[in-house]
């Protein structure tokens, strides 16, 4: 039945293109000139009945005008009996009509196979066997090249949808492998997936530790201004299925899909499509596809921060180190890195440079490690020779991170953190732009740490009076336009909290 | 940019009846060029337009834009009426 509808569809559109067509409007103008034609007519139907050859030559036969309706029905039978004869033999069969006109029927054929007929009533001369082999021949590649033209927009129309997801799929594969970051990249999973399932809600939840809680990460709802999340117990709701059985769960309102790497870490559900149209098959289909490539990046962006965690901790170990020489001198205070990434954020600086940074802001004086303590310990003024010594810090300081590659990045800011804007610093007496915007930053933060932190060559400054004097040096020792970014960041409540925490913590 | 001014462009009608008839759809610049059959750069712009119109919405990372349809109920059917009454994309 189906495949009746779909063989009556396609000779419906096939005949339609064939009238359509700009070659079969040449050939009956062609061959219309040639043999004097009176009527072209199409027969839709592989075996016609006697009405339907009526209906279709009389439609345009302009010497059945005024006819007795006889005299239609006798043309009709003698076409009829052409169109059998031209289906058994499958080839172009003369006749002629009640009118003594000649004419022809020809069959449309394709692969074997019958679709319909064309004929013509031409002059009361017979056309010469020549003229209708050629006028066989021609609509032969007129109905092929229908068919052709047919089939491939079928094909077109297949194929372009399916590209078109194709598409979508390689283009969110592109967006989420675009970043490592789980904060950002779970959002931006929930949001695509809002998007291609046209949904109003999708919430992703990873599993705990013990493999008995989905723990929310990411919620998004198009809906709600406020969000709760909700843990799930495994087994529970469809998450909560959908993890433990490690395959969708589906209902009319919600599909969820676990995210299975080498095992579930965790499920991606959507709720409520925002035509208010159930969730499919197909749905299910590609959000499983979506889950494939969501886990994959996840997996990455959790394996990333470990190995950001390892190199974290290795540096703060060596810190450590260092420390021991002398306490309270290589760990930095918390609220120094954390200054100086808000200034590198008020930068927009990207993220790579942000580690640095922090990286940075642990190491940058290691190198004093090989200065002898007692120069830097000394109250007095330096003489040459030490402070050759003091000077020669920012190298030492490179050549122990050297053979870090993860701290290679922060090369620059640990080398140049001592050059002054105005070009009277060390250890190249680099200026303005020539100095590495982190170095810049790490000049200002490291000296406000120095000013605050008491040394056994003078007080403690006040951070107020640290401030001023950072002020003060803006444009001189220190960019102005960090300068101006580290005023906006002093006066904000979390770096005061943390500063004056830090005042009464022992270092 | 009006509703009205964006039927009267080509190329935004054309991206525009693009993400009306594949509404899962999330490209690039690129990729839509494709569908639409346009410049990329004229196509880039005309995104951008239809962002700030709030006709599509822009998911952006480092190195790449994809674009994706409106999701208010109104505003598609808005837009599903005018494209009834617009003229046909070539």
């Amino acid at each position: 039945m189906i495949e009746d509808t779909a063989d009556h569809i396609y000779r419906e559109e096939l005949f339609d293109r064939l009238r359509k067509s700009a070659g079969m409007k040449r050939e009956t103008e062609c061959f219309g000139r040639l043999l004097k034609t009176v009527s072209w007519w199409i027969v839709e139907k592989e075996s016609p009945k006697l009405p339907e050859v009526e209906k279709a030559i009389f439609t345009g036969c302009s010497c059945a005008k005024g006819s007795p309706k006889s005299g239609h029905r006798r043309c009709a039978k003698i076409f009829l009996d052409a169109i059998g004869k031209a289906a058994a033999e499958k080839r172009l069969v003369r006749t002629e009509c009640s009118k003594g006109l000649h004419g022809f029927v020809y069959p449309i054929l394709h692969s074997d196979r019958l679709f319909g007929y064309i004929g013509a009533c031409y002059s009361n001369d017979p056309a010469a066997p020549e003229v209708l082999d050629m006028l066989g021949a021609f609509t032969d590649t007129l109905v092929r090249e229908v068919q052709k033209e047919h089939e491939l927009s079928k094909l077109y129309e297949t194929l372009r949808p399916r590209a078109i997801a194709l598409s979508t799929v390689h283009t969110v594969h592109r967006l989420i492998s675009s970043t490592l970051d789980l904060n950002e990249l779970l959002p931006r999973i929930a949001r695509l997936s809002l998007q291609i399932m046209r949904a109003n809600r999708c919430s992703i939840k990873l599993v705990d530790s013990k493999r008995k809680i989905l723990l929310p990460k990411v919620t998004v709802d198009l809906r709600a201004k406020k969000i709760r999340l909700k843990k799930v117990r495994v087994g529970m709701f469809a998450p909560g299925k959908a993890f433990k059985f490690g395959r969708p769960i589906r209902g009319r309102n919600y599909l969820s899909a676990p995210l299975i790497d080498a095992d579930v870490i965790g499920v991606i559900t959507l709720y409520d499509k925002i035509d208010d149209k159930p969730f499919t098959q197909f749905d299910q289909e590609i959000i499983s596809t979506l889950a494939e490539q969501a886990v994959i990046a996840i997996k990455n962006a959790q394996l990333y921060k470990e190995q950001e965690k390892l190199t974290t901790g290795t540096i703060k170990a060596l810190a450590k180190v260092l420390d021991s020489r002398a306490p309270g001198t290589y760990i930095p205070r918390a609220s120094f890195v954390k200054i100086a990434i808000a200034i590198g954020q008020e930068l927009h600086l990207d993220s790579d440079l942000l580690k640095s940074l922090e990286y940075a802001s642990i190491l940058h004086d290691a190198g004093e490690i090989f200065v002898p303590q007692d120069v830097l310990a000394k109250p007095t003024k330096l003489t040459g020779e030490e402070f050759a010594m003091v000077k020669g810090h920012p190298a030492a300081g490179v050549e122990i991170i050297r053979h870090m590659k993860a701290l290679k990045s922060a090369t620059p800011i640990i080398l140049y953190h001592h050059e002054n804007f105005d070009g009277s610093g060390y250890p190249k007496g680099l200026k303005k732009d020539q100095i590495p915007v982190g170095a810049r930053i790490m000049a200002v933060v490291s000296a406000f740490e120095s000013m605050i932190s008491k040394k056994p060559y003078r007080v403690a400054k006040t951070v107020e009076e640290a401030v001023e004097e950072i002020r003060r040096n803006s444009g001189t020792q220190f960019d102005p336009k960090i300068v101006d970014l580290f005023l906006k960041v002093m006066k904000r409540k979390d770096i005061r909290s943390i500063l004056e925490k830090e005042a009464y913590a022992p270092r | 940019m009006h509703l009205d001014r964006i039927i009267g462009s080509p190329v935004h009608l054309k991206i525009l009846k693009f993400f009306h008839e594949n509404q899962a759809s999330i490209d690039t610049p690129r990729g839509v060029a494709t569908w639409v059959d346009e410049e990329r750069a004229k196509v880039k712009k005309a995104l951008e337009d239809l962002v700030e119109s709030g006709i599509l919405i822009a998911h952006r990372a480092t190195s790449i834009t994809g674009y994706s349809y409106t999701n208010d109920p109104k505003l598609i059917s808005k837009i599903s009426r005018l494209l009834e009454k617009a003229p046909r994309a070539q």
